[in-house]
């Protein structure tokens, strides 16, 4: 399996089928006797902007900051808890257990909005 | 002596230039290949590719069949080289350092033209 | 059933996609203009749009991919925020180019302006999208579509001659105006070749859960819906070039436009023009919206999708959300709708091969589409026609822009 071509960028799903972003980034452990193992997958955070430019990176440090989430860290998910690599990445955890800016999002913009 | 990280991102070392010890290019990583191992996943090859913008360019035009009609599309070549081959105790600055790089001694690399 | 409910979204696609503000206004400007000789454009922009539609399509039904979704995938985050930035930036123009025109369907029948109309307007398209669900969107935009046959009608009561048609179907060079006759070319390309158009229907596809038995299906859907759109947009270049061209009439307004059914429909007409107006450019305004929407979510892997309620796809409803807020204000804000309509089209023209040549990439790449790769016709013509909108758009908006 290519790392790259199947694992990164693609979507990631949770148990539940419902989409959690994006697989933004890979942990491979250094090991001292044997080559490096898969140890977990990142999504969300900064890690995008940050592989695009620093720039974006500090931009999106600012906009969390000052109007979002004020979390930044990526999701850690385990490799133990991959489930399926197909059409998505599915993993074992809950959606809710996703991106800060989609929680963040819908408790503080659109249940304001009536109808949502 | 640097103690090398004991994590690296994936992420971070692909479109990486693989440089030998002289500095010069030895190519781009352009993937990691992984081979399931018991529990794990473990990290077999590295790809390889050509470098310039020429081959990047040409390894998607090779991929449309029009343009390969027209002769435009050259072949785009990749290598696969063990991991054990390159040295990453610089993400940044990925190192070739071939097949019997480590049984030498760490002043070797450094010395070799 | 099943599948005239396909053939469904693909006359919607068409309606909401090819025949609205951005067709109507190119179309009335080439026919006043230069008669029937830029008809050789629409041809080539249905060509075109014909293959990137069923292209889309036919991505969606083997990989399971949306477009955006694929592209993020295969070229990594880079590529993909060049093309997402030139589609958000030119969705945002033709967006308020249709909220425009719905402004102006209302100004034409209640006399009030346009800008009054603009912040409603874009309202009722905001809560269609926040509370209908895709099937309501889908088969109530192109039932309600298809009063735009009127153009139909309308031309043929002015008995065209089906001759001259067919010479303005063969491309050629203007007798007079070269810059204006190449600038409309420009436009009218890309009104036809829309990008939202064909990631709105990725997204549809893979809402509808299509797969590889729907193939067949997206071909026909695809083919029909398009060339719908096509004649439809063929007509009233006719029309316009039989009432408006004779007379010496190029329109700098849309009031002007509005003349093109009243001619041969009477006082009707003038109620269809609004009507179709209206109508075409609510559909459009919905698909601009969602795909923008479609463009974030699917690159980014958010949570998306019209049949689920706004909070479990919440950034994907806040981005329609914002989107049509912002171009309601870009109307607001009184700048001439049909300007904007014209530019924004050409303009279109121009980023055309940044977002056809990834996809071309796509559509070859045996990892996505398998052995339902695209073939060396399709490839050749999108290259071909992109490339071509794209360089005659390099060369005449400039020269568009210095000489008006």
């Amino acid at each position: 399996m290519d790392l790259g071509r199947e694992v990164l960028d693609q979507q990631l799903v949770d148990r539940n089928d419902i989409n959690m972003g994006k697989v933004d980034g890979i942990v491979l452990e250094l090991r001292e006797d044997s080559p490096p193992r898969v140890a977990a997958i990142l999504t969300g955070g900064h890690l995008l902007a940050r592989r695009l430019h620093p720039r974006l990176e500090s931009l999106a440090r600012w906009l969390t900051r000052r109007y979002g989430p004020g979390q930044m860290e990526p999701i850690r998910i385990p490799w133990e808890k991959v489930m399926k690599i197909g059409v998505d990445v599915k993993v074992d955890v809950g959606a809710d257990e996703g991106s800060h800016w989609e929680r963040w999002v819908r408790d503080h913009i659109l249940r304001r909005i009536p109808g949502s | 002596m640097i103690m090398p990280a004991r994590e690296i991102r994936l992420e971070e070392i692909l479109g990486r230039v693989v440089r030998t010890a002289a500095g010069r290019p030895a190519g781009r990583i352009e993937d990691v290949r992984v081979l399931p191992e018991g529990e794990d996943y473990v990290v077999q090859e590295v790809i390889l590719g050509e470098l310039g913008l020429r081959a990047r360019l040409l390894s998607i035009a090779a991929q449309l069949p029009t343009l390969q009609y027209l002769g435009l599309a050259g072949r785009h070549r990749t290598r696969a080289i063990p991991w054990e081959w390159l040295d990453f105790s610089d993400p940044e600055r990925p190192r070739f350092i071939g097949r019997e790089g480590r049984e030498r001694p760490e002043g070797w690399k450094e010395a070799d033209g | 059933m099943n599948k005239l409910l396909k053939i469904a979204l693909g006359i919607f696609t068409s309606i909401g996609g090819f025949l609205e503000v951005g067709a109507i206004a190119t179309t009335a400007q080439a026919g006043s203009a230069f008669g029937f000789s830029l008809i050789w454009a629409v041809v080539l922009g249905t060509v075109c749009v014909i293959f990137l539609v069923e292209m889309s399509g036919r991505l969606a039904a083997v990989s399971h991919h949306t477009i955006k979704d694929a592209l993020r995938e295969r070229f990594g985050p880079r590529i993909y925020l060049v093309t997402l930035v030139s589609d958000v930036l030119i969705n945002w123009l033709v967006l308020a180019a249709e909220i425009g025109g719905m402004s102006l369907a209302l100004q034409l029948v209640t006399g009030i302006d346009f800008r009054w109309w603009a912040i409603p307007t874009g309202f009722m398209a905001w809560l269609l999208l926040w509370k209908g669900s895709f099937g309501l969107i889908e088969n109530g935009v192109s039932l309600l579509g298809m009063v735009s046959i009127a153009f139909l009608v309308a031309a043929w009561k002015l008995h065209p001659s089906l001759a001259e048609i067919g010479a303005g179907a063969i491309p050629q060079l203007p007798d007079h105006r070269p810059v204006h006759y190449w600038f409309t070319a420009v436009s009218i390309l890309g009104a036809a070749i829309s990008p939202y158009l064909f990631y709105f229907y990725s997204a549809g596809a893979i809402e509808d859960h299509w797969d590889e038995d729907h193939i067949g299906v997206n071909r026909a859907v695809a083919a029909v819906g398009m060339c719908f759109g096509g004649v439809l947009a063929t007509t009233v270049l006719v029309v316009a070039a039989l009432v408006l061209h004779p007379r010496g009439i190029e329109p700098e307004r849309y009031e002007q436009i509005a003349l093109l059914l009243a001619e041969p429909l009477g006082r009707t007409g003038f109620y269809l023009f609004a009507a179709t107006l209206l109508i075409s450019c609510l559909g459009a305004a919905l698909e601009l919206g969602l795909a923008t929407a479609y463009c974030f979510a699917n690159g980014l892997g958010w949570n998306w999708g019209e049949n689920v309620r706004p909070r479990e796809a919440a950034r994907f409803s806040l981005t329609y959300t914002l989107m049509i807020a912002l171009a309601s204000l870009l109307m607001v804000a009184g700048i001439d709708p049909l300007q904007l309509t014209l530019f924004s089209m050409a303009l279109t023209s121009l980023t055309l091969p940044i977002v056809t040549f990834p996809f071309l990439v796509l559509m070859n790449d045996r990892d996505y589409v398998g052995e339902y790769g695209n073939g060396w016709i399709s490839n050749t013509a999108v290259i071909v026609i992109s490339l071509l909108a794209s360089v005659l758009a390099l060369v005449a908006i400039p020269l568009q822009l210095m000489g008006g």
